[in-house]
C-alpha cells in the first residue's frame, strides 16, 4: 500500500520541480561564494556545506510534500534531515576537537549548535507528535542559520579569561535549547492559525507587513544618490572596519539603494491592495495583490542577486573617510538573512495559497496543535529561567554582580516575562487558540532579538555573543 | 467611614489580585525595561557621549525622569514593588482555597461528584470485596498507593499521586519574591559594588565605590604577586593574583585568585577584573662596561627604583626617572602615554670622590643626557615594569535570597509543567438494573492526555484482575493484551 503511493506520480509536479531547481541553483550559488575549502574531506567547513544541502533538500521535500501530498516525500525529507543532523554533528565535532572547548564561545559557535537543536527537534517533532509539514518552518531557518555561519568568521578564537568557565557551557546549552523550543513552538503556532481556519489574506496581510518591515530596515541604510551604505570590511583580520570604538566605517554602494527601493515598493504593494480589499470589500483586488506577492518574489530575488554580487567584494567610497574601502558579505550577515528571510516568507505564502486544503489535510487538527505548542512552551519556559539562573551565577564569579541591567540580561528577563504573560493568560484566563498563537509568535519574536538583534544593535558585557 | 473604607481597601485589594492587573504591571516593566537598553544609560556611557547622542533640552528630561538610569530609579523600584504586591495579593486570594484542596483531600465522592465527573468507568463485578481487592491490586501495578475509606456498610477507594502539585505554582510565586527581594531591597540597600587596585608588595584597605567615593575595609587585602598569561596571538588567557588577607595585623586568609575564580571574606568578595602596567618601573637589569682603563667583564648589575647601586668602590648608579613612552620636544623629554611602549631611563651616576653627578639616559638621547661623560657604558638587558591587579570588589548579601529564590523556582516549575496532581476514586455502586458494578473516576489537575491514558490502563488492568484465575491460558491472554 505504501509502496504504491510511493510510485504515485505527484499532483502537480511542475511547482515542485520549479522549488528543487531554486534551491539547486541557489546552493551552487552559495558553493561559488564559499569556495569549497581542500583538504581534509571532513573538515568542519565541508561537513557544514554538506548539512546545507541536505538541509536544504530536505526544505524542498517538505515543501514538496506540502505543495502535492506525496507522502513518500516526507520519508525522503526526514531522510534528508537525519544526513543534515550527522554532518552537522560532525561539524560540531569537529569544531570542538580543534577549539578543545564545546562550541558556545562565539555567534558562529553558537549558530552551529543551534541549527543542530532545531533540527534535532523537527524530527522529535516529526516522529513523536506526527506534526509533519514542520520542516517546511523549521529548515528554511536553519539554512539561514548555515549560510550566516558561512558568512561570519570562522577561526577558533581563544576563550578569553571571563569564558573559562564550566558554567558557559551551562549556560549556552540551556539558552540553546530554551530558543530552539521557542522557535519551534513558533512554527507549531503558525500550522494553528492555519488549521485554525484563519484566512488566507491574514496571512497575506501578515507576510507582506514582515517583508515591508525588512526592506523599511534595509532601507534605513539609503543614502543620498540611490546608494546604500554597508559596513566596511577588513579582509586582512576579518573584521568590521571601526573609525572609533563602537563606530563602524559605512561606504556606499552606488545604486543598490534605488534597486531596493523598487523592490520595497513592490513588496509594499500587496500590504496597499490588501487595505484596498478591506475598505472596498471588492474581491478582485485580493487577486491582484496575490499576483503582485508572485511579482514581489521575483523582484526580492533579483535584489538578492544583486545584492550578493555587488557586496561579496568590491572597493567604494564612503562618506566618512576619504579613498576606497573593502567590504564583504561578511560584514552585512543581517542584510542578507533579512533578504533571504524575506524571499522565504512570501515563498510560505505561496504554498499556503495554492495548497492550503492538502496542507490542512496533513497537519494534526487545530486543537492537538494548540496543545503541542502550549507543551513545547511548557519546555521552553523552565529552560529559559535556568539559562537565566546559571547566566547569573556565571556573572557573580566573573564580574562581580549577578546582575548588571546588560542588554542582554535585560533583554532575556523581557522574553522571560512575554512568556510568563503566556502562561498566566493560558492557565488562569483560559487563553487558548489564536490569541495564544499570537502570543507565541510574539514570544518568538523577542527571542530573536535577544539573540541576534541585542548582539549588533545594543552594546554591552556581551560582546563576544 | 470606617465601612467607606474597609470598601474601598477591599476594592484595591481585589485590583491588586487580578490577574489582569499582573499582566498590565507585568506589560510596563517590559516597556522601561526596553527603554532601559534603548536609551543610553549614565553609569556605563560617559557624559561625553550622552552629551554627543542627545541634544541638552533632551538630555534634561531624560535625567529628570530617571529615564538615563531606569534601573535604579526611584518609580521603577515602585514598579517592582508593586508587582511584588501584586504576587502577593493574587497568592494569598487564592491560596486558602489551594490549601484546602491540599490539606483536606476529597476522599469520598458523593453521587453528585460522581455523576459530574467527565473521566469515569464501571465494571461489572459480583461481589465487593472481590472487585475492590481487584482494584487495590491494579493500582499497585500502575504505581499508585490506595488507601480503603470506611463508610457506614462498605468501603471505597481512593488514591492520589503527586499532591504538592497543587501548591506548585504558590512555590513559583515565592521564589520570585525572594529573587526581588533579594536584588532590589537587601542588595540595593546594604550591598556596595567598588574597585581596589594593588601593586605587587603592598596592601591596602581603601575600595573606591565611585568616582572619589571610598569604602574603609574592617580589614586589608595585600597583593604578594599576579601575572598574565597571554595565548600565542598576545590575547591573554589568565590573569592570576596572589592576595591574603590581614586582620587585625595577622594574616588570616591566602588565595592565589583568578577570573572566575574570586577570594571571600567575610562576605566581601575579591574578582580579578583587570590587570595592567601602572608605567612604572619594577626592576631594571644592566649591564656596565667600565669607559677608561682596563676592560673587564661587563658587570650585570640589577636596579629598582629609589635605590643606589655601587660599581665600585668609589661610583654609583640610581635611576632617577622612568618614562615609559618617550618623545623629545624642545630638548626635554616628554611622556607620551603610561604604556610601556618606547621606554627612556634616566640614570644618575655618582663619583663619591669628585663628588660629580653624571645624566645618563637610555636609549642615549641627543642633547640631554651626558652618555659620553659617563665613567660607564651601560647595555639594557632586561626591563620589568611595574604591574597592577585590577579588584572588583563587592558585597551582596542578598544573593543568597536570590539563589534560595532561583533553586526554589526551578523545583516549583518542574512540579507546575511536570508533575500533575492525578487522583482516583474506585466505589462499588449498583447501576440501575440494581447490578453491582465498581464505579471507577478520576481527575488530573494537569497533562489531561497522559492522564486519560493512564485511566484507560487502570480500567482494562481492573478488568484483568477481575478475571477469573484458573483458567490456563490466562497468562498468554494478559501478555497479548499488554502488547497491544
Amino acid at each position: 500500500m505504501a509502496q504504491a503511493r510511493a510510485e504515485q506520480q505527484p499532483a502537480t509536479g511542475t511547482t515542485l520541480i520549479v522549488l528543487v531547481g531554486l534551491s539547486i541553483a541557489f546552493l551552487l550559488f552559495m558553493a561559488f561564494l564559499n569556495v569549497v575549502k581542500s583538504g581534509n574531506i571532513l573538515n568542519e567547513s565541508n561537513m557544514l556545506y554538506a548539512a546545507l544541502i541536505f538541509y536544504a533538500g530536505a526544505g524542498a521535500l517538505y515543501l514538496g510534500f506540502g505543495v502535492t501530498g506525496t507522502d513518500s516525500y516526507i520519508k525522503f525529507a526526514s531522510l534528508a534531515t537525519w544526513a543534515g543532523l550527522v554532518a552537522n554533528t560532525l561539524a560540531v565535532a569537529h569544531r570542538w576537537y580543534e577549539a578543545g572547548h564545546p562550541p558556545f564561545a562565539s555567534i558562529y559557535e553558537m549558530l552551529l549548535s543551534f541549527v543542530w537543536t532545531l533540527a534535532a527537534l523537527t524530527l522529535i517533532a516529526e516522529k513523536r507528535y506526527g506534526v509533519k509539514v514542520i520542516g517546511t518552518v523549521t529548515m528554511p531557518v536553519a539554512i539561514v542559520g548555515v549560510v550566516l555561519m558561512q558568512l561570519l568568521r570562522t577561526e577558533v578564537h581563544p576563550l578569553v579569561p571571563a569564558l573559562q568557565s564550566t558554567w558557559l557551557h551551562v549556560h549556552v546549552t540551556l539558552a540553546m535549547l530554551a530558543y530552539a523550543a521557542c522557535a519551534l513552538s513558533f512554527a507549531l503556532a503558525m500550522m494553528f492559525l492555519i488549521q485554525d481556519k484563519m484566512k488566507t489574506e491574514s496571512f497575506l496581510a501578515a507576510t507582506s507587513m514582515f517583508t515591508v518591515g525588512i526592506y523599511a530596515a534595509v532601507l534605513s541604510r539609503f543614502e543620498r544618490w540611490g546608494g546604500l551604505n554597508v559596513v566596511a570590511w577588513d579582509a586582512q583580520n576579518k573584521s568590521e572596519v571601526f573609525i572609533s570604538r563602537g563606530v563602524r566605517l559605512f561606504v556606499t554602494i552606488p545604486d543598490l539603494g534605488w534597486m531596493m527601493l523598487l523592490v520595497f515598493a513592490a513588496v509594499a504593494a500587496p500590504l496597499v491592495l490588501y487595505v484596498l480589499f478591506r475598505l472596498k470589500k471588492n474581491d478582485g483586488f485580493l487577486a491582484i495583490a496575490n499576483r503582485a506577492v508572485f511579482i514581489s518574489i521575483l523582484l526580492q530575488i533579483l535584489a538578492l542577486v544583486f545584492f550578493l554580487l555587488r557586496a561579496r567584494d568590491g572597493q567604494y567610497p564612503s562618506l566618512d573617510a576619504e579613498g576606497l574601502y573593502q567590504t564583504s558579505l561578511a560584514a552585512s550577515p543581517f542584510i542578507l538573512s533579512a533578504l533571504v528571510g524575506g524571499i522565504f516568507a512570501n515563498l510560505l505564502y505561496l504554498l499556503l495559497l495554492w495548497r492550503r486544503p492538502d496542507l490542512e489535510r496533513h497537519l494534526p487538527d487545530a486543537d492537538a496543535l494548540d496543545r503541542i505548542t502550549y507543551k513545547t512552551i511548557c519546555i521552553a519556559f523552565p529552560l529559559l529561567t535556568l539559562m537565566i539562573a546559571a547566566g547569573a551565577y556565571w556573572a557573580n564569579r566573573a564580574w562581580g554582580s549577578y546582575w548588571n541591567w546588560d542588554p542582554k540580561e535585560t533583554w532575556a528577563a523581557i522574553t522571560w516575562l512575554v512568556y510568563a504573560g503566556y502562561l498566566h493568560m493560558r492557565i488562569t484566563r483560559g487563553w487558548r487558540g489564536r490569541r495564544a498563537a499570537y502570543f507565541a509568535i510574539l514570544g518568538f519574536a523577542v527571542v530573536m532579538f535577544t539573540f541576534f538583534g541585542v548582539t549588533y544593535l545594543l552594546p554591552g558585557l556581551h560582546a563576544y555573543a | 467611614m470606617a465601612l467607606s473604607f474597609r470598601s474601598v481597601s477591599r476594592k484595591i485589594w481585589l485590583t491588586l489580585s487580578s490577574i489582569k492587573t499582573g499582566v498590565i504591571l507585568i506589560i510596563l516593566v517590559v516597556i522601561f525595561s526596553v527603554a532601559g537598553t534603548v536609551i543610553l544609560q549614565r553609569p556605563i556611557t560617559d557624559a561625553d557621549d550622552m552629551q554627543r547622542a542627545y541634544s541638552p533640552t533632551m538630555l534634561r528630561f531624560l535625567d529628570a525622569t530617571g529615564l538615563t538610569d531606569v534601573f535604579h530609579a526611584y518609580w521603577f523600584l515602585a514598579l517592582v514593588v508593586l508587582v511584588s504586591c501584586s504576587i502577593i495579593a493574587a497568592s494569598v486570594e487564592r491560596f486558602p482555597n489551594a490549601w484546602r484542596f491540599f490539606a483536606r483531600p476529597y476522599k469520598s465522592p458523593d453521587e453528585h461528584f460522581r455523576r459530574a465527573l467527565p473521566t469515569q468507568a464501571q465494571i461489572p463485578i459480583t461481589d465487593e470485596e472481590r472487585g475492590l481487592n481487584a482494584a487495590e491490586r491494579a493500582l499497585r501495578q500502575l504505581r499508585f498507593g490506595s488507601e480503603r475509606i470506611v463508610h457506614t456498610n462498605n468501603f471505597s477507594l481512593f488514591s492520589e499521586r503527586h499532591r504538592i502539585s497543587e501548591l506548585a505554582v504558590y512555590m513559583v510565586h515565592a521564589s520570585l519574591l525572594l529573587i526581588l527581594l533579594g536584588y532590589f531591597i537587601v542588595d540595593a540597600r546594604y550591598g556596595w559594588k567598588g574597585f581596589l587596585t594593588l601593586i605587587p608588595g603592598s596592601q591596602s584597605n581603601q575600595v573606591e565605590l565611585t568616582k572619589g567615593v571610598t569604602r574603609t575595609l574592617p580589614f586589608s587585602i595585600r597583593c604578594d604577586g599576579t601575572g598574565e598569561e597571554t595565548y600565542t596571538d598576545g590575547t591573554p588567557k589568565r590573569w592570576w593574583s596572589k592576595l591574603a588577607v590581614i586582620d587585625n595585623g595577622r594574616e588570616v586568609q591566602r588565595k592565589e585568585i583568578v577570573v572566575n575564580d574570586p577570594l571571600v571574606y567575610e562576605g566581601v568578595r575579591f574578582y580579578q577584573a583587570s590587570w595592567g602596567q601602572t608605567g612604572k618601573l619594577d626592576q631594571l637589569i644592566l649591564s656596565a662596561t667600565p669607559a677608561q682603563g682596563a676592560i673587564g667583564a661587563p658587570k650585570e648589575i640589577s636596579l629598582t627604583p629609589n635605590q643606589t647601586v655601587a660599581l665600585d668602590a668609589d661610583t654609583s648608579v640610581q635611576v632617577a626617572e622612568f618614562i615609559p613612552d618617550y618623545v623629545v620636544q624642545d630638548g626635554q623629554v616628554y611622556a607620551r602615554s603610561n604604556d610601556v611602549l618606547n621606554p627612556a631611563v634616566h640614570l644618575i651616576v655618582t663619583a663619591k670622590k669628585d663628588k660629580r653627578s653624571v645624566n645618563v639616559w637610555l636609549p642615549e638621547i641627543p642633547g640631554v643626557g651626558e652618555n659620553a661623560s659617563s665613567p660607564y657604558i651601560f647595555q639594557p638587558k632586561d626591563l620589568t615594569p611595574e604591574v597592577f591587579t585590577g579588584l572588583q570588589v563587592s558585597h551582596e548579601p542578598g544573593q543568597w535570597s536570590v539563589w534560595g529564590g532561583v533553586i526554589l523556582m526551578a523545583i516549583g516549575l518542574t512540579f507546575v509543567f511536570y508533575v500533575s496532581h492525578v487522583r482516583f476514586w474506585v466505589v462499588p455502586v449498583r447501576n440501575g438494573n440494581g447490578q453491582l458494578a465498581l464505579w471507577v473516576g478520576g481527575t488530573a489537575n494537569r497533562n489531561r492526555d497522559a492522564f486519560e491514558q493512564k485511566f484507560k490502563q487502570l480500567v482494562e488492568q481492573i478488568q484483568k484482575e477481575l478475571k477469573p484465575k484458573d483458567v490456563a491460558s490466562a497468562p498468554a491472554q494478559a501478555t497479548t493484551t499488554a502488547g497491544r
